[in-house]
């Protein structure tokens, strides 16, 4: 299936600058699956925050379905 | 210890006198400067169950050990005192330049006690301290009491200000400094109008002695290279909190029409990269590398900032999408000397009450020319302003509406929905100064993080806490929010670097747990218990219908865990108190 995976802040670096890819991952998978398909492992991120499905605040391995934008967001601190 | 001037100007406004004395530096080690100091001050000096809009009260300009020195983010000012709005003590902490010309012009605090009889300002030129007729500026905003006042003198000299809603002793009133900077919360704009002091007007000249200056001066940079200028904090540099409107969004924190719901299907009409369209300069606070400020233009709108707070207050949550009317709006209570989100939060109350019919303010949501004329009116006192200056508790009490007045003890809510956050309903109950989210930002831990989740009471207790904990070593330093990889070594080794006393992170998180202690005992000091730990009812009673935290309310029980957890952790009575054995530490 096709989804496309948006990255903000810091993470951008990742696409090299890019902000959104679309990309094809397998049926079913996770959010955490899709990201490291990209190349993008957030256990080996300090500054990794969270991410989202469609808008959506969701846990790491929660499942995608196809045509799903995933956004995944640097850290946010401060006030 | 180094990095003290080890000298405190005390004025007594009433008397006219203006005499030095050495800091404590006995309190110094176990409360290091700025927010602790000055707490640990106030708990010292003032009486319990003085009015704070008394010249019982005293105000406190606190700076820390590396206020003046180059490391970097320390160009804050703790501004402290016992608050109108809530009757607890208060500390804000205010950015710009002028703890920087206190400390240098030889000054580690400035207490200010009684009241003059006239409007005034206080001027300070190093060791010359001298009282000024300030009836030329009374009444007057802040952006012209600052020119006119820097007209006067010169660029070198900082200017804390007030305008007209301190003037007019409103509990939502804060002081300025650098047109846009504020000590905002908890109403310490009108403790300074309670005592006629227009301003402080302050130039210092001197400098800040450190131990092995070289070296020291070398490592810091390092520290500073490494540690500070990381794209992980930088972030500040392009877009500042702007960046926090689409974290919100999607993160399920942003509150809509008085935190009646969460998120706005149509929030890209004003976030960050809309705003930043209209970006006209940059500027930092002292010993800064981040350099958050954001000047924005929009119409004949201009402010530094909207910071996220203020977009969300004036923004969704007041019902509007307009930028140039947030920007506006922004501009305004700025001048007036109001602080936004308890402003907003009173306005976002009162167009809910109109809109339900409880009572008929004459304002409902996304009327933003009358929000801004309301604001004005606000300050000034007049009108309506002047019922709705009291705050949302007072309005609350007296014409209903309790169950959506979002504040706690007092002072109004942050902009982050703690529905969508379990976490930041315990930190604004149990935060020293009413509704607060810089005591302890649970979002961060709990809401931005991929495999935590919010809604719930496990684990909540020692989570605050472990914030609160930082945030009190890092606002006693004086160190800025937005130095987001700052860890307790860092405080730690910055500390044995400035101080020339050797300090470790274990030091630094002993200091932390006392602060929030002594602010505790100064809080139990005037009655206040775990029953004034609360949320708005609307938290426990109404569940969100959208966004990510859909459904979500949370259970008296599970809010009522978590207060305990906290005090669990911190080994306090099940009632909030503190026990004898801890106030006996303080």
């Amino acid at each position: 299936m096709k989804i496309k995976i948006t990255l903000r802040g810091t993470l951008t670096k990742y696409f090299e600058g890019d902000k959104e890819r679309i990309v094809e991952v397998p049926d079913g998978c996770t959010a955490e699956e899709a990201l490291k398909l990209v190349g993008i492992d957030w256990t080996k991120i300090d500054n990794f925050g969270f991410v989202a499905i469609n808008g959506l605040r969701v846990m790491i391995y929660d499942k995608l379905k196809d045509g799903d934008e995933l956004k995944a967001y640097s850290k946010i601190s401060g006030g | 210890m180094l990095g003290y001037q080890n000298n405190v100007l005390r004025v007594d406004l009433s008397k006219k006198t203006a005499e030095t004395e050495p800091l404590r530096m006995d309190w110094a080690e176990k409360y290091i400067g700025s927010k602790g100091l000055s707490i640990k001050y106030l708990y010292e000096e003032l009486k319990p169950g003085i009015d704070p809009l008394s010249a019982d009260n005293k105000l406190i300009f606190m700076t820390g050990p590396m206020t003046g020195t180059t490391v970097p983010c320390s160009g804050k000012l703790a501004v402290a005192g016992k608050s109108p709005a809530t009757g607890t003590i208060c500390d804000c902490s205010i950015g710009g330049h002028s703890a920087l010309r206190i400390k240098y012009a030889g000054y580690d605090a400035i207490i200010i006690e009684g009241a003059l009889d006239k409007p005034g300002y206080l001027l300070i030129e190093d060791d010359k301290v001298s009282f000024e007729d300030g009836s030329f500026l009374w009444g007057k905003g802040c952006h012209e009491t600052e020119a006119l006042l820097i007209e006067k003198y010169d660029h070198d000299y900082s200017v804390l200000t007030i305008g007209p809603a301190g003037e007019n002793l409103s509990g939502m009133a804060c002081i300025t400094s650098d047109y846009y900077r504020q000590a905002g919360r908890g109403g310490m704009g009108a403790v300074m109008g309670s005592k006629n002091l227009k301003a402080v007007v302050v130039k210092g000249t001197g400098s800040v002695e450190i131990p092995n200056i070289v070296e020291a001066v070398k490592r810091i940079a390092e520290i500073e290279k490494e540690d500070t200028l990381l794209e992980d904090n930088t972030f500040v540099f392009d877009l500042g909190t702007t960046a926090f409107l689409e974290a919100c969004q999607d993160g399920g924190i942003l509150p809509f029409k008085n935190f009646s719901d969460t998120t706005d299907e149509n929030w890209t009409d004003y976030n960050g990269e809309v705003l930043m369209e209209k970006l006209q300069g940059k500027r930092g606070c002292g010993s800064c590398g981040l350099g958050c400020g954001n000047f924005l233009k929009i119409g004949d709108a201009i402010c530094e900032g909207p910071e996220y707070e203020t977009i969300a207050a004036f923004g969704p949550n007041a019902g509007n999408r307009d930028p140039e009317a947030i920007v506006k709006a922004n501009q305004v209570a700025d001048d007036m000397g109001l602080d936004t989100i308890s402003a907003g939060d009173v306005l976002n109350w009162a167009m809910e009450m109109t809109e339900k019919g409880i009572h008929d303010f004459g304002i409902r949501f996304g009327e933003m020319d009358k929000y801004i004329e309301y604001l004005k009116m606000m300050a000034k006192g007049e009108g309506i302003g002047k019922e709705l200056a009291m705050g949302v508790k007072k309005l609350a009490e007296k014409y209903g509406g309790n169950d959506f007045a979002m504040h706690v003890k007092g002072l109004e809510y942050p902009q982050y929905e703690p529905r969508g956050s379990w976490g930041m309903s315990l930190a604004y109950a149990v935060s020293d100064r009413g509704a607060c989210h810089m005591r302890a930002y649970a979002p961060n831990e709990e809401v931005f993080a991929a495999s935590i989740p919010p809604y719930t009471p496990e684990g909540k207790g020692e989570m605050v806490f472990n914030l609160a904990q930082f945030n009190a070593v890092k606002f006693s330093l004086c160190i800025c929010d937005f130095w987001a990889t700052l860890s307790m070594d860092t405080m730690a080794e910055l500390m044995t670097l400035v101080t020339g006393k050797e300090w470790t992170a274990d030091d630094m998180a002993e200091v932390g747990t006392r602060v929030i202690n002594i602010a505790r005992a100064f809080n139990q000091r005037e009655g206040f218990t775990a029953k004034d730990d609360t949320a708005p009812k609307r938290i426990f009673n109404d569940a969100l219908k959208s966004g990510p935290a859909a459904g979500q309310k949370i259970p008296e029980e599970a809010f009522e865990d978590m207060k305990q957890q906290y005090y669990s952790v911190l080994g306090w009575n099940a009632d909030g108190t503190l026990p004898d054995s801890l106030i006996a530490t303080l």
